[in-house]
């Protein structure tokens, strides 16, 4: 113990007496680092902003089925059950999930798309309340300026159908719970619980809703089938797979692809290009280093062995260029990461707005600066290692009278 | 009084191709307390024998070599080196044996007092005031808290014996110390140093080119008798009473 926290004090006491030389180690470490950050901070801030603004819009997200089927209430609970889909919901047929809007300040009665909605729905996120029966709606925002509604007001919904040769209209007073941003959709939409929707479907089909006292035939004991989804993956990256498995299971879909293949390949090329300068710049820094360290050792020959004439153990000795290298590796990162985060914030504010990019264009985490510490200390080790070999080989009294 | 040091037929070559040196120590015995000085020429292998008796340089060949720096301490060196038992002769040479260098050998990056104290925090032994009695009785009180490259060369002599002889050790070994020093201050120093060690009961074992010196310091010699063999090949250098 005592000769290690003595050798632990030697090494420091050495690196600083030799601040020249201990300086040029640090700035030749930092000139390897620092590009090497920037760089990843480069890859890691463009892509995540590409990404970031994939994930934003739902839209990236969605995975649309072509064509209609026939998908059960079982079919559609397992694939909500997956973990790498976010929201999925049905759809009843286009034609039957249409509703008239009239409200007291517009004169016209406007034909509405209804969409069903629930909780974590994309489309809606960051809205406090979701339709929770069948007397909620939530209404896209170009809906809401033609009925010329705000949230909270009542509007009246109707529904009208031909059952046994004769024209019916249903109303239904629903109240405007909230108003969707223009971004979701530039449709007339009005956002409803599930139930609605069906029972849109069934009053059309003739059929009875005895929840909304709507007459018609008895629904009987068929079970329900939707011929349409609204499906969201949890990430882009997620969209292949469930692609791919819809399509194996006979489902055709459709989805934005292309974008996300686009990001994700920019993503690949730009790691193999950083893996391929970060992989030449570190195998230099380690090559440099170690070189420097064995050099080191033959100029320090006299002081080691004075070391080893004085008591210590050459298993401790071999610390020395060890410590060094640790001490050189940790004073490097720093001075790499005030480099790196002085460029940051010149790119982040110069350059971004000249290239008309939204987000950050160069930034990373914190635990890629813990990585980037992490891999300089095991890498300045490993070099460093050459250089105890070389201590472990010389004869105690070789050097000592060099000085 | 106890052996300190028993060699018999010690031998260290360094031979290249079948031409080199031979270092050769049939028989030599140093008691407690004796004050040797190993006289010859320079190259003749007196800093290399002096390294064997450091335990820094491993012998190619031993009989007998021995230690038993104090009452009760028996080493079998030659044991050691054999069974490679680096560790067990760093932890013999750093109790018993200071070391001094033709150069000092003091660490630049430590002042004088750490270099002074550098053995014995490898000891564990208490902060007392030996450092600065053993600074006053050598003459670099004042030096104390300076680098050694601020020093004169012969106050960075007086550093080192200072160094070789804080943790008390049984043994001073001394190469050549006063080599670099102009015969005046290597006097003073010598005397300075001969003082303390009488006074502290210690064994030196010295390396001298230098007859004269040796003489007056009255020190036991250990004579080199030098010739050469193989025919020729190889310079072979025997130390003996």
């Amino acid at each position: 113990m005592s000769q290690l926290s003595n050798i632990i004090r030697l090494s420091f006491r050495d690196y600083s007496h030799e601040w020249r030389m201990s300086g040029c180690f640090i700035f030749a470490l930092s000139s390897v680092l620092a590009p090497m950050m920037i760089l990843f901070g480069l890859k890691f801030g463009i892509v995540s902003t590409m990404v970031d603004g994939l994930v934003e819009n739902p839209s990236n997200r969605e995975i649309r089925p072509i064509g209609s089927g026939r998908y059960t209430e079982q079919w559609i609970e397992d694939y909500r059950n997956r973990g790498d889909i976010e929201f999925i919901i049905p759809k009843t047929r286009a034609l039957a999930a249409t509703i008239q809007l009239k409200s007291e300040s517009a004169t016209r009665i406007l034909s509405t798309e209804l969409l069903a909605t629930a909780s974590n729905d994309p489309l809606l996120a960051g809205m406090q309340q979701i339709p929770a029966n069948y007397n909620q709606v939530i209404l896209s925002q170009s809906a809401a300026k033609k009925l010329k509604v705000e949230a909270g007001q009542q509007i009246d919904a109707s529904l009208a159908r031909q059952f046994q040769g004769k024209r019916e209209r249903v109303h239904l007073p629903v109240t405007v719970i909230d108003i969707a941003s223009a971004a979701v959709t530039s449709r007339n939409v009005a956002f409803v619980n599930l139930d609605l929707l069906v029972a849109t479907e069934q009053f059309k089909d003739g059929r009875e809703v005895p929840e909304l006292g709507w007459e018609g035939d008895s629904d009987g004991a068929a079970m329900r089938t939707f011929p349409s989804f609204r499906l969201y993956a949890r990430s882009i990256y997620d969209v292949d797979t469930i692609v791919a498995d819809l399509e194996k299971k006979g489902v055709r879909v459709k989805a934005n692809v292309a974008e996300i293949e686009t990001v994700q390949s920019i993503d690949q090329n730009l790691s193999i290009i950083f893996w391929i300068i970060a992989c030449v710049g570190a195998a230099g820094f380690a090559f440099s280093l170690g070189a420097s360290l064995w050099a080191n050792v033959d100029r320090k020959g006299k002081e080691l062995s004075v070391l080893r004439l004085i008591g210590f153990k050459s298993s401790v000795i071999v610390l020395f260029p060890v410590l060094q290298s640790c001490y050189t590796a940790i004073l490097g990162w720093l001075m790499a990461v005030l480099i790196y985060l002085a460029f940051e914030q010149l790119i982040n504010r110069f350059l971004a707005p000249r290239l008309n990019l939204d987000g950050t264009l160069c930034y990373l985490l914190a635990e890629h600066f813990f990585w980037a510490l992490a891999l300089t200390i095991i890498t300045a080790i490993i070099s460093a290692i050459l250089g105890g070999l070389r201590i472990s080989s010389i004869e105690p009294s070789d050097g000592l009278r060099d000085l | 009084m106890t052996v300190v040091y028993s060699l018999k037929n010690v031998v260290k070559e360094r031979i290249n191709d079948g031409v080199g040196y031979r270092l050769q120590v049939p028989d030599i015995q140093i008691k407690a307390q004796e004050h040797v000085a190993l006289v010859g020429h320079s190259g003749c292998g007196k800093s290399t024998l002096l390294d064997m008796l450091a335990l820094i340089l491993h012998p190619d060949q031993s009989d007998d070599f021995k230690l038993d720096p104090v009452d009760g301490k028996h080493y079998d060196i030659d044991k050691l080196w054999h069974r490679r038992r680096q560790s067990r002769l760093s932890q013999i040479r750093k109790q018993h044996i200071g070391y001094v260098l033709q150069s000092g050998g003091l660490l630049p990056y430590l002042t004088v007092r750490e270099n002074i104290e550098l053995p014995r925090k490898l000891l564990n032994l208490a902060d007392d005031d030996s450092i600065n009695s053993i600074a006053r009785v050598l003459g670099i009180n004042r030096q104390l808290d300076k680098l050694p490259g601020l020093l004169s060369a012969g106050e960075r002599q007086r550093a080192a014996f200072a160094r070789a002889l804080s943790h008390r050790p049984s043994i001073l070994l001394a190469d050549e110390p006063t080599a670099s020093l102009d015969p005046i201050t290597a006097r003073k120093i010598m005397a300075v140093v001969m003082e303390l060690i009488k006074g502290l009961k210690i064994t030196l074992i010295t390396a001298s080119h230098d007859w004269a010196h040796v003489y007056k310091m009255d020190l036991r010699t250990l004579h080199q008798e030098a010739a050469a063999v193989e025919n020729g090949r190889i310079y072979q250098s025997i130390f003996r009473d």
